[in-house]
This record gives structure tokens, C-alpha cells and sequence, in this order.
């Protein structure tokens, strides 16, 4: 019981984060209020979630481990979520819930690491994936809309604001909650069916409770960024995500994102990056995984003895 | 292409256009009744030029609060209002002058509001060009031609403007008052076709806001 509370718990915190992946510009933008943008990530979350379980079997098979384990590793990576969450570091849910089955995984001799190898090898070309997807969406879209009547491609861009929302809210429910589902499936806590239901129920409580306010800074941070950029990075992620959950990859959509911005901003010359704010996130990206891997082994360790 | 042509705007954006329209129809009609004023020297036709005024105060705050209320892109937003209040204000402009004309109470050189006529019909042509461009900023024809006219049409009155004041310094005037009404009644009537240009340069900028 108190795993599905844990796995609940990162539910909760994935719905209250990464509403503002899905529809944070098209909120900020006004092109959708908030209600309506919580009606389609509950919709599209849960389909996302009953119909894909290729990330969910991946991260399963990563080891092998008893309940009294599973719910380590899922305390591990609530509390590193819940403590980025506090302190606004960019840490994806993934790295925290990989690195903990890793760590526990290796400490009791169970963990796969052709499976763990796959796995960071997507990490590491999700974002480069979504980079070079950028830079042709980008490039697509300029010369498409130069050639429509403004009004046109303001409307074209409107729409498709608002169906990769659906694809980022889609991603959320077939890779984010699939992975922190994943251990309480794999240990037969809960079948693949009541876990999805219940994830998605949980993610759907912490995008209405808290995501508003994520959503409203996104959103104003955001819309900074001009609308075909913003479009183009945003579709870019979400194509790169979907096709990583087809092949059973956990990638995260935030990564992927940060990889289509550094593509557009490339585009526009290298001065429009901020190095800076990279390195911040590439280290993170590293450090994360590390961090809950150490955690997760020590902790194991501890408990098996 | 075809496809992407058709891509029809939400119920709000089209009533944003429709009210644009009605805007710059607004300033057409003003600039018209204006010249007809000009022309007739019927007081009761300059009072018309600032009903319409009031009719484009009322316009602008349509298409404030359906802008704010959600209809288009922010990125579109802002300039797409501005446009709005300079629309706006060349109607404030005709009434502005509209109004000095009537505390002239006197009777223009008759060479001087020749010329003040032809500016006045340069300002009707201008306000039909503007509409024409706002057409094809809709339609994605080309803006190059309207936005060509609309610059030469303005340039043609900075150049009456010197000939009416090449004129008026030679014109005696009864008090500092007269003398200062006349030439703010000039100021303002060629001060239209600057707003015009004004106008038809965010028409530009919505053009590529986007690009």
C-alpha cells in the first residue's frame, strides 16, 4: 500500500510540474484557459497511459527487485523529486526513478546493464534528436508561413500550438508516469491497468492543485520566445519523445525540449543561446541519476544487510 | 498551400477584422464628410466629423477588449492594438481640426483653402489606400504597392503644407488668437496623412510579426 501511495506521490508531482511541458504557452498565451488545458491533460495523460506499456516493461526489466525494495527506490525518487521541485532545479522524474533502480539493482546484483546502456544512450540522443528536429520544423515553418496571408499563419501556428500540447500531455502519460509506474507494476504491486488509472488520477490532482501556478511562470517566461520558435521546439520534443516511447525509451520531455530551444536558438546565431543556463541543465542531467544511483545503493545495501 | 489558405479564423478573430474594418471605414467616411465640409463650409457637416469620432472611440474599445479577451497571438496582440489607437487617432485628428475650423469663424484666403482642399482629398485617397491595404494584409497580396502609394501621397502634402504657410506669412491676422487657430487648423489637417502613414507602417509590422 505504501508504495502506491510513493508512486502516487511522483504522480502527483509529475502532473504538478510537467502540465506546463504540455500547455504552459498555450496558456500564457491565452490560447487556452486553464480549465480547458486540464481537461485535455486529463484526456490525453490517460491514453497516453492505457495505451502504451513498452516504457513501462523497459523500466521494469531494468532489475529485478522485492516490494521492500521497490518502495526504497520509490522513496528515493520521490524525495530527490519533491526536494528539485523545492529548490527549482531542472531534475526530470526519469533520472531520479532510473538512478534509484539502477543503484538498488546493482546493490543486489539484479540490474541489466545492456537495458541501462539503451537507456542513457536514448538520454543522450533524445535532446541531440530534438535538436536537428528543431532546426527542420523551424526552417519548414519559416518558408511555409512566409508564404500565407498573416491572419493564415497566425492561426496555423494557433492550432498547432494546441495539438503538440496534446502530444507533449499524450507523452506525459505513455513515458513520464509509465516510468514511475514501472517498479510498482514490475514487483506486482498493482496490475498495469489500476496503476495507469490510478497514476493518471494522481497526476490529474497535482496538475489541477498545483500546476496552475508552474504553468503561469512557464507561460510568462515563455511567450518571450517568438511564437514559430517557440512552436517549433515544443513539436520537436514531442515528436522526439513520442518516438523514443515507441521503442520502449524513458527520455524526458523537458530534456528534449531544452534540445529543440538550443536548435532554434542556433538558428538564429550561438549568441542567442545562453551558455550558461546549458551548462546548469547538462549538469544536472548528469549529477541526478548519479545522485539517486548512490542513494539507492547505499540505502540497499543498508537494508539487505 | 490551398489547404493552409483556407485555415478559417476563430469567431473572435473575425469579429476583430470586421471590427478593423469598421474602423477604417470609419476614418474614410471622416475624411470624406471632412472634405465635403472643406469644400461647402457646412458647419453642420464638421459637426458630423465629430460624431464619427466618437463612433471610432467607440470601435477601438471593441477591438481592445476582444484583443485582451484572447483573440489572436500575443505576438500579434500588441501591434494589432496599436494599430487600433492610430487609427484611432486620425480620427481624433480630423476632429481636432474639424473643431478649429469652426472657432475659426471666418472665411479662408480662398487660395489657402484651395490648397487646404486638395490636402483634405489627398486625405480621403489616403484613408482608401489604407483600407486597401489592411485588404491585402488579409488576403497575403502584396502590401509593397499600398504601403509605396500611401508614403508618396504623404510626402505630396508636407509639400503643400509649405506652400500654405509660404502663403499664410504673408496674411495679416486681427489677433494672436486668430493667427494661432490657423495655424493649428493647418497643423492638424496635415498631420492626418503622417497618422495614415503611421497606420499603414503597423500594417507592414503585422506583415512579418510572425515571419
Amino acid at each position: 500500500m505504501l508504495s502506491e501511495i510513493v508512486a502516487s506521490v511522483i504522480a502527483f508531482s509529475i502532473g504538478s510540474n510537467n502540465t506546463s511541458n504540455a500547455f504552459g504557452v498555450s496558456v500564457g498565451c491565452g490560447v487556452l484557459s486553464f480549465r480547458s488545458a486540464l481537461i485535455l491533460i486529463g484526456l490525453f495523460v490517460t491514453l497516453g497511459s492505457l495505451t502504451q506499456r513498452r516504457v513501462m516493461e523497459t523500466v521494469g526489466s531494468i532489475a529485478s527487485l522485492n516490494r521492500e525494495i521497490v518502495l526504497l527506490v520509490l522513496i528515493v525518487s520521490a524525495v530527490m523529486i519533491v526536494v528539485a521541485n523545492i529548490k527549482r532545479l531542472p531534475v526530470s522524474s526519469h533520472q531520479a526513478i532510473i538512478g534509484s533502480i539502477v543503484g538498488a539493482g546493482v546493490a543486489t546484483g539484479s540490474a541489466r546493464l545492456g537495458v541501462l546502456a539503451s537507456i542513457i544512450l536514448s538520454w543522450i540522443l533524445s535532446p541531440a534528436g530534438a535538436l536537428v528536429l528543431a532546426v527542420l520544423i523551424y526552417t519548414l515553418l519559416e518558408r511555409l508561413i512566409s508564404e500565407l496571408p498573416v491572419f493564415s499563419a497566425e492561426r496555423l501556428l494557433y492550432v498547432m500550438l494546441i495539438l503538440s500540447g496534446i502530444l507533449v500531455a499524450y507523452n506525459t502519460g505513455a513515458n513520464e508516469l509509465a516510468a514511475a509506474l514501472a517498479p510498482v507494476v514490475s514487483a506486482g504491486l498493482l496490475p498495469p491497468l489500476e496503476a495507469s488509472l490510478i497514476g493518471s488520477a494522481s497526476l490529474f490532482a497535482g496538475a489541477a492543485l498545483l500546476g496552475g501556478r508552474v504553468v503561469e511562470t512557464v507561460g510568462k517566461g515563455i511567450t518571450n520566445l517568438d511564437p514559430l520558435s517557440g512552436f517549433s521546439a515544443q513539436l520537436s520534443a514531442g515528436l522526439t519523445v513520442l518516438a523514443f516511447t515507441f521503442l520502449g525509451m524513458p527520455v524526458s520531455t523537458t530534456y528534449c525540449l531544452v534540445g529543440g530551444i538550443v536548435g532554434v536558438g542556433l538558428l538564429k546565431g550561438v549568441r542567442a543561446v545562453r551558455v550558461n543556463l546549458i551548462k546548469r541543465i547538462v549538469s544536472m542531467w548528469v549529477m541526478a541519476p548519479l545522485l539517486a544511483f548512490s542513494a539507492s545503493y547505499l540505502l540497499t545495501i543498508a537494508l539487505v544487510r | 498551400m490551398k489547404l493552409f489558405r483556407r485555415f478559417s479564423f476563430g469567431r473572435t478573430e473575425k469579429e476583430v477584422i470586421e471590427l478593423f474594418r469598421e474602423h477604417m471605414n470609419t476614418v474614410k467616411m471622416a475624411c470624406e464628410v471632412f472634405l465635403m465640409a472643406l469644400e461647402t463650409d457646412d458647419k453642420g457637416l464638421f459637426n458630423q466629423v465629430c460624431e464619427l469620432e466618437r463612433a471610432g472611440d467607440r470601435l477601438r474599445r471593441e477591438i481592445a477588449l476582444k484583443l485582451y479577451g484572447g483573440a489572436f497571438l500575443p505576438a500579434m496582440r500588441g501591434t494589432l492594438y496599436k494599430l487600433a489607437e492610430t487609427v484611432d487617432e486620425i480620427l481624433d485628428m480630423l476632429e481636432d481640426t474639424a473643431i478649429d475650423y469652426l472657432r475659426l469663424n471666418l472665411h479662408l484666403d480662398e487660395e489657402v483653402r484651395e490648397m487646404c482642399v486638395r490636402v483634405a482629398k489627398i486625405n480621403v485617397k489616403m484613408s482608401r489606400d489604407l483600407i486597401e491595404a489592411f485588404n491585402a494584409l488579409r488576403s497575403g497580396e502584396s502590401l509593397e504597392n499600398r504601403t509605396v502609394k500611401i508614403r508618396a501621397r504623404e510626402r505630396e502634402i508636407d509639400v503643400l503644407r509649405n506652400r500654405i504657410y509660404e502663403k499664410l506669412v504673408k496674411k495679416d491676422v486681427e489677433s494672436y488668437w486668430e493667427g494661432k487657430i490657423l495655424s493649428d487648423f493647418i497643423d492638424h489637417l496635415v498631420y492626418v496623412s503622417d497618422i495614415i502613414e503611421d497606420a499603414a507602417d503597423l500594417i507592414q509590422i503585422l506583415n512579418v510579426s510572425l515571419r
